[in-house]
């Protein structure tokens, strides 16, 4: 595919901290997603992320996902007596996750004007 | 949380084996909670095993070093070396193992070829580098480990340093025994008659015995000298326990920032040298002759060693890698 040096949608900025996660990206968006509306523990992770993405993420992949949030400050542990410690967004982790999803909508509606533009609204 | 029954109990340990320890002391609790739900609501599931198993395996190639998941610097630069050390010992049991058949092949006769003659130089020259950098690594080691047993501060040390030890001793004294008891040579370790002292020859054949194809001949191995048996099962033990002594010694040892830096510039050193021994390997493998009479035709054993060590090659290289993008100046800090 070829695209214009005058195409006004170009260079949209590409959030860094999510960015370096690699294939964890996904799952971390979706964590992240999760965990904006309060604190949370992996199962509960689970099930949230089933209802709002319909995706269910595996118990190695979602922890996996979550040290690296843990380890770029993204997240932190909350205190627990429980076993199931819950997780919470940090502020570092909210501007990383809306700079993420503002290029995702970017993204997002730049591919719908796209094909209005072009295949109608079928 | 309800009472857990004793098979899922079971099968979430099980599960939870495929993570390092380091990982399991710091997830371990809160990651069996959602194995154990996961399980309550999906008894059986191979999607569930196949991803805590890729990601187990993930996790410890994370706290080896060699992925490009940031550890601490510190902790980077130890754990690169570690698993340098890991492969490069691997490297080095086939390369001696192969480079002391062709030496002991050289006290008898010269290679008849140029290609085995420039080989069995470059690999001899490489042994040599090998054997310094072994023991400028070990130097600052050494005096940080003996330090700590003088200032009573070796917790968590004695174990490995023990291990190691008996490695060495089991080593060295079953390789001069054997070694002494091989014609060539008479054990005299200066008796020189090819491209390296016959004594030095004989050691590193006899502690690489047990590299052999024989292992694929049980009929063949069963002739051999019970005593000589007995070594080929022992010799990889004291292998082993040498290299994870070791390799745990550099784990937990807190060596200072400069003493990190210098063993990270042997290791940059030691893939230089692994790299000319293989080159020098296959000189001698394209160009050895044929056999089986002659002394320095290779075999499918060398060619499998080969792949084995260029493996081990590309992970020593991927360990210094990573060793060298660790800021140690954030060291201590």
């Amino acid at each position: 595919m070829t695209r214009s040096p005058k195409d006004p949608d170009r260079g949209a900025s590409r959030p860094e901290p999510l960015g370096t996660l690699g294939r964890y990206a996904g799952p971390a968006t979706l964590i992240l997603s999760s965990l904006a509306d309060g604190a949370k523990h992996g199962y509960a992770l689970t099930k949230d992320i089933e209802s709002f993405a319909g995706v269910r993420l595996a118990p190695g992949t979602l922890y996996e996902a979550l040290s690296r949030l843990e380890g770029q400050g993204l997240i932190e542990a909350v205190e627990s007596s429980d076993r199931r410690r819950p997780y919470r967004l940090t502020s570092a982790g909210a501007v990383a996750l809306r700079a993420h999803l503002d290029a995702q909508r970017q993204v997002a509606d730049l591919g719908l004007r796209r094909l209005a533009g072009n295949w109608g609204t079928a | 949380m309800s009472q857990v029954s004793e098979p899922t109990s079971r099968r979430v340990e099980r599960l939870l084996r495929w993570y390092p320890v380091s990982w399991r002391s710091r997830y371990g609790d809160e990651f069996a909670a959602l194995l154990t739900d996961d399980v309550a609501e999906r008894p059986r599931s191979l999607r569930r095993t196949v991803d805590v198993a890729a990601s187990g395996v993930v996790a410890r190639l994370n706290m080896s070093g060699l992925t490009a998941r940031t550890l601490d610097p510190g902790d980077q630069v130890r754990a690169s070396l570690a698993s340098l050390g890991c492969a490069l010992a691997a490297f080095l049991v086939l390369g001696v193992a192969m480079w002391a058949q062709l030496a002991i092949g050289w006290q008898w006769s010269r290679p008849d070829t140029t290609g085995t003659s420039v080989g069995m130089v470059a690999m001899s020259a490489t042994m040599l580098v090998f054997g310094i950098l072994v023991v400028l690594a070990a130097v600052p080691i050494a005096s940080e480990v003996i330090g700590r047993f003088v200032r009573r501060e070796s917790r968590g040390l004695v174990r490995p340093t023990v291990l190691f030890l008996a490695g060495a001793v089991v080593l060295t004294t079953g390789a001069r025994h054997f070694g002494n008891g091989w014609p060539g040579t008479g054990g005299h370790p200066w008796a020189h008659q090819g491209l390296v002292p016959g004594g030095v020859a004989a050691f590193a054949w006899a502690s690489t015995l047990s590299v052999t194809s024989y292992w694929a001949h049980p009929g063949a191995l069963l002739s051999f000298p019970a005593q000589e048996l007995t070594w080929m099962a022992v010799s990889p033990v004291a292998m082993a326990c040498l290299v994870v002594g070791s390799v745990k010694t550099v784990r937990r040892l807190d060596l200072p920032p400069r003493a990190l830096a210098f063993e990270r510039w042997l290791a940059n050193l030691a893939v230089l040298a692994m790299t000319a021994f293989l080159i020098g390997s296959i000189f001698w493998l394209v160009d050895g002759g044929p056999g089986p009479r002659n002394l320095f035709h290779a075999g499918a054993i060398d060619l499998v060693g080969l792949v084995v060590m260029a493996g081990a090659l590309i992970v020593s290289h991927q360990a210094v890698f990573r060793a060298r993008n660790a800021d140690l100046t954030a060291v201590g800090r």
